[in-house]
Order: C-alpha cells, then sequence, then structure tokens
C-alpha cells in the first residue's frame, strides 16, 4: 500500500531529512513510525500526503507513483488519505458536524449520505451527541477524536497519523489507539508516527524506528510486491 | 437490471452496469458542482453581510468610483442630444448665379436633396428673399430706392453629419458647383464644440480606466484579506483533497458579490445626483433659451454598469488569488 524505495529528501541548503529510506507497508497492516523529533517522521508522513516531493528514489502510495503524480491528480489521490494531526487542524467556526462533513463535500457527496456517514463517523468515536457543538468548547480529547472522525469519515483505504497523542494524558491516548486498530481491524492500512514508546510497547504492531533520516529496523512482516 | 433506478426510461440497447454507474456518477458530479456553486454562493453573501461596517466600505468604494465616470457620461450623452436638436445651426448657405431660373434652382436644389451627406437642401427664390427681406425691415423697394430685386436666389443645405471632416468635404463639393456664385457656412461654431466633446469624452475615458482600475486594486485587497483571514481553513481543506477550483470558488463568489452590491449602490448614486441636479441645470439652460433634456441611465446602461462592476470585481478576485493562494499551501 504505501513503498519507499531509497526515497530522499534533501531540502534547499542542503539539509538531507531523509536518506534512502526503504519502506513497504502492505495493505491492512498497521505500522509505528517512530523516532526522536527531527528524525524525519514529519517529512516522511509530507512525501506520503505529497506535500513534499521525494528528490530521489520512487514512493508507490495507493498504487500510484507520488513522483509522476501531476498538480491536478493531487486532490484527488489525497481523498483516499485519511490524515490526523497532531493539532487536530479543526475549523473553529464550524460546528463538529460540519469539520466532520469536509471531506465528503469536498468530494461531492449527496447531502442524504452526507448526514448518514457523518453522523455513523461521529458514533464510532463516541461523540453523536456534540455534532452541534463547535470544537472550541469540547476537550483536548474530544477535539482529537473529531479528527479523527473527519479522517475517517470516507473509509480512506489509508490512515496516516501525526502525534494523535502528542497533547493528551495516557489513559486518552490508550482509547485513541484502540480507535485506530478497531479501524485496522476492519482492513484500513495505518501509519501512525509517535514518540510514546512506552504506550507503542504494549500494542503489538510493527515499528519501524528513524533516526537523523535513517530507517534504523524494519523487521519485514506480510508478502512485498 | 437497473432496478436501483426505477423512473429512468429504459433504454433500446442494453446498458452494462458500469456504464449506468458511470452515468450516475456524471450526473452526480455535475449536481454536486451545481451544489457547491450554490453554498459558495450564499455562504459568500452571508460572510459579507455578517460583516456589514468593513463590506459596506468596499462596495461604497467601488459604487462611487463607478458613479463619477457615470455622471460624466450622462452628462456627455445629455450634450450629445441637444447638439442633435441644434444641428439646424450647422446649415450652409448656397447664393446662385444672378438670373438663373427658377427651374434649374428646383433642380438643382433636388440634387443636393439626394445627396447622402445632405440631410435637407431647400431652395428659397430670389423673390421670396425679397419679400422676406421687406417683412423683416418693414419697408418697400421704393423706400430703398430699388426698382429690382438686387437679391440672389439660395438654397439652403442642411448636412448630415456634423463631423468638421465630412462638412468640409461637402463644402468642396458645393464650390465645385457651376451655378453657385458664393458659399456662406457658419460651421466654426460646430466644429468648436465637436473638438470639445472630443475632448471631454476623452476625459471621460481616462478617468473612468482610472477608476476601474481603483475598483481592481480595492477588490483585490479587499479578497487578499479575506484569503489571509481564511488561510488555515485553506490548508486543511486543501489537504482533505479540495481541487483549486474548489478552494477559488467562495472568494471568486466574494468578488461577484462586492461587484454587484458596488454597481447597484453606483446605479443609486448616480440616478440620486441626476435628481439632485436636474432642476438648477434646467433653470441654468432656459437662460439659454435651450430645453433641458437631463437623462436617465436607461436599462441597457444600468445593466452595463453592473455587469462593468461585476468584471472590473471578478478581474480583481482572480488577480489576488492568482498571487496569495500560493501561499496557502499545506505544511
Amino acid at each position: 500500500m504505501i513503498h519507499f524505495d531509497q526515497v530522499s529528501k534533501r531540502y534547499e541548503g542542503g539539509h538531507e531529512a531523509l536518506s534512502s529510506v526503504s519502506l513497504h507497508i502492505e495493505k491492512g497492516e498497521m505500522v509505528f513510525l517512530t523516532g526522536h523529533s527531527g528524525a524525519g517522521k514529519s517529512t516522511l508522513l509530507k512525501l506520503i500526503t505529497r506535500i513534499e516531493k521525494a528528490s530521489s528514489g520512487q514512493l508507490r502510495v495507493n498504487g500510484q507513483i507520488l513522483n509522476r503524480l501531476r498538480r491536478s491528480q493531487i486532490p484527488h489521490f489525497r481523498r483516499n488519505l485519511g490524515i490526523v494531526h497532531q493539532d487536530h487542524q479543526l475549523l473553529m467556526d464550524q460546528t463538529v458536524y460540519d469539520n466532520v462533513a469536509l471531506p465528503l463535500i469536498i468530494a461531492g457527496e449527496h447531502p442524504k449520505d452526507v448526514t448518514r456517514r457523518v453522523r455513523a463517523a461521529l458514533d464510532k468515536v463516541g461523540l453523536l451527541e456534540r455534532e452541534k457543538y463547535r470544537p472550541i468548547q469540547l476537550s483536548g480529547g474530544e477535539q482529537q477524536r473529531v479528527g479523527i472522525a473527519r479522517a475517517v469519515v470516507k473509509k480512506p483505504a489509508i490512515l496516516l497519523a501525526d502525534e494523535p497523542t502528542g497533547n493528551l494524558d495516557p489513559g486518552l491516548s490508550r482509547d485513541i489507539m484502540e480507535l485506530f486498530s478497531e479501524f485496522n481491524r476492519v482492513g484500513t492500512t495505518v501509519l501512525i508516527a509517535s514518540h510514546d514508546l512506552g504506550l507503542i510497547a504494549r500494542l503489538n504492531y510493527r515499528v519501524a524506528s528513524l533516526q537523523d533520516g535513517k530507517l534504523m529496523s524494519t523487521p519485514f512482516e506480510g508478502r512485498r510486491t | 437490471m437497473s432496478t436501483r433506478t426505477p423512473n429512468r426510461p429504459t433504454t433500446k440497447k442494453p446498458v452494462s452496469n458500469s456504464a449506468n454507474r458511470r452515468r450516475d456518477n456524471a450526473q452526480g458530479n455535475r449536481s454536486a458542482w451545481l451544489r457547491h456553486h450554490r453554498d459558495c454562493a450564499s455562504q459568500s453573501l452571508m460572510r459579507l453581510l455578517r460583516n456589514p461596517v468593513s463590506s459596506a466600505l468596499t462596495w461604497l468604494v467601488i459604487a462611487i468610483s463607478l458613479t463619477l465616470p457615470t455622471l460624466f457620461y450622462l452628462a456627455l450623452s445629455s450634450l450629445q442630444s441637444q447638439t442633435e436638436q441644434w444641428q439646424e445651426g450647422g446649415q450652409i448657405t448656397l447664393y446662385l448665379e444672378q438670373g438663373l431660373p427658377d427651374t434649374d434652382g428646383d433642380r438643382l436644389t433636388r440634387e443636393l436633396d439626394a445627396r447622402p451627406e445632405v440631410a435637407r437642401a431647400y431652395y428659397i427664390s430670389a423673390d421670396e428673399a425679397w419679400t422676406s427681406f421687406q417683412e423683416t425691415l418693414s419697408i418697400n423697394r421704393q423706400a430703398l430706392g430699388f426698382t429690382d430685386n438686387p437679391l440672389p436666389a439660395s438654397i439652403v443645405v442642411v448636412p448630415a453629419q456634423q463631423n468638421s471632416s465630412q462638412l468640409e468635404a461637402l463644402q468642396l463639393i458645393i464650390r465645385g458647383l457651376p451655378e453657385v456664385e458664393d458659399v456662406q457656412l457658419d460651421l466654426a461654431w460646430i466644429d468648436r464644440l465637436n473638438r470639445f466633446l472630443e475632448l471631454i469624452y476623452s476625459v471621460v475615458t481616462g478617468l473612468a480606466l482610472l477608476l476601474g482600475v481603483a475598483v481592481l486594486l480595492v477588490v483585490g485587497n479587499t479578497i487578499r484579506l479575506a484569503i489571509e483571514s481564511r488561510k488555515d481553513e485553506i490548508r486543511v481543506i486543501k489537504l482533505l483533497g479540495a481541487t483549486e477550483a474548489f478552494v477559488r470558488r467562495p472568494f471568486v463568489y466574494l468578488g461577484i458579490w462586492y461587484g454587484l452590491l458596488g454597481g447597484v449602490a453606483a446605479w443609486i448614486l448616480v440616478t440620486a445626483v441626476a435628481w439632485w441636479l436636474r432642476s438648477p441645470l434646467t433653470a441654468f439652460l432656459n437662460t439659454y433659451g435651450l430645453e433641458a433634456n437631463v437623462s436617465w441611465l436607461g436599462f441597457t446602461d444600468t445593466l452595463v454598469l453592473i455587469l462593468a462592476s461585476i468584471g472590473v470585481s471578478l478581474a480583481g478576485a482572480h488577480i489576488a488569488l492568482q498571487r496569495h493562494l500560493k501561499d496557502a499551501e499545506p505544511r
């Protein structure tokens, strides 16, 4: 599903954020990405979401070779990704419902389907009765769950999360990770960048570790395509 | 086969399920596109009305910028309709040779009347001229000491065009006629008036262009601020897969609304000023014995004014989007 082949990313000024990274994540897998801040976790996620372009090597996501993607194809490519941010990136002047509906509106779904699917997603994260609230009226954990509902409302093939528990206490963090596990169980490919090593250790998933832009250990599981 | 869509008329050729789905998709995409246009239009208007003071400042600037050239245009078209009334003033008098028979004079008049550059030509015989002259002075020929009529017959020509170069061309033709002894024309003031109107017209055009650029800049700046204040939102929706057109659409509609409101406000201002100036202008023109003919903005003029306002505002919005949307890429 996500295939890095000798991918490097050099920023202007010569700083190399990723060097020759090869990482293969199969369909339906759940993988944690760890490393110190500055190790290249965010850069790796930005390459997958096509915010940044790889300097060399090949990156294939959901069957598409990202370096060959035209500018006009990027929006449609991104619609197959669900992205959860550390600071959840909700629109503060809109309701919880409108925030979660956004990916469906962008994709041009019919209003009837939008209502049904937004309710389903909010139900999944346990916030159905908060749909008329504004994000500012919710706690940090609830805001993060709204962000997750927005990421999964379109049932994306791939779910990406950048430090989704960065601002949450251990109890809430466990709940959030449990949510990701649930989505993974129904077939979604999940990649979570996190430095919460204690939490990751308790969950039994593959861990890819970045250090200074290099991938340290990728015990390979599943089949290579 | 297609139990999903029972309302659709059945086609003669069997259609595969995938073809059906593709058609459904195409229709769905079109209605989604229309829906988003409708939503953007209403949401942009709501946004604009939610900040009435700051948005009013923008469309008032648009209105005032458009009012000035429109008023000049109105004044100019009023003046032009006046000069049409004065068309008679630009006549040419042809004095014919003494003793030319009236039949020849009549024939020449008909020939001149038939020319395209002549609006009207009429013949004044020597006798008519003499009678009219005596009536004007209220005396008879004996008192003047004349036994014969000393006046020649004449033809009065009213040119069709008041354009000075065309008038000169007509004058050359007339001077070439063998029966014509002398030509008197009263054209200098018309020439002067025309040149004056041309000058005013250039000034108005320049002013309109300058103020059009002002509208462009004002709307561009307003849209730039709107983009600036929603930069985070733009970043988020781009990451959620919004196309460039989807991102631009609300701002394009914002431009359209500013243009429409500005145009309507300009129309109200122009009409108010024209109404305000009507009676003093009538009084002023009456002192010259002229009939006041203050024009109002007609349907077409109003439409042009509002469409021009929308057009310039749209251009301003596009310039702002072109320059500032790049700054709102996801990070």
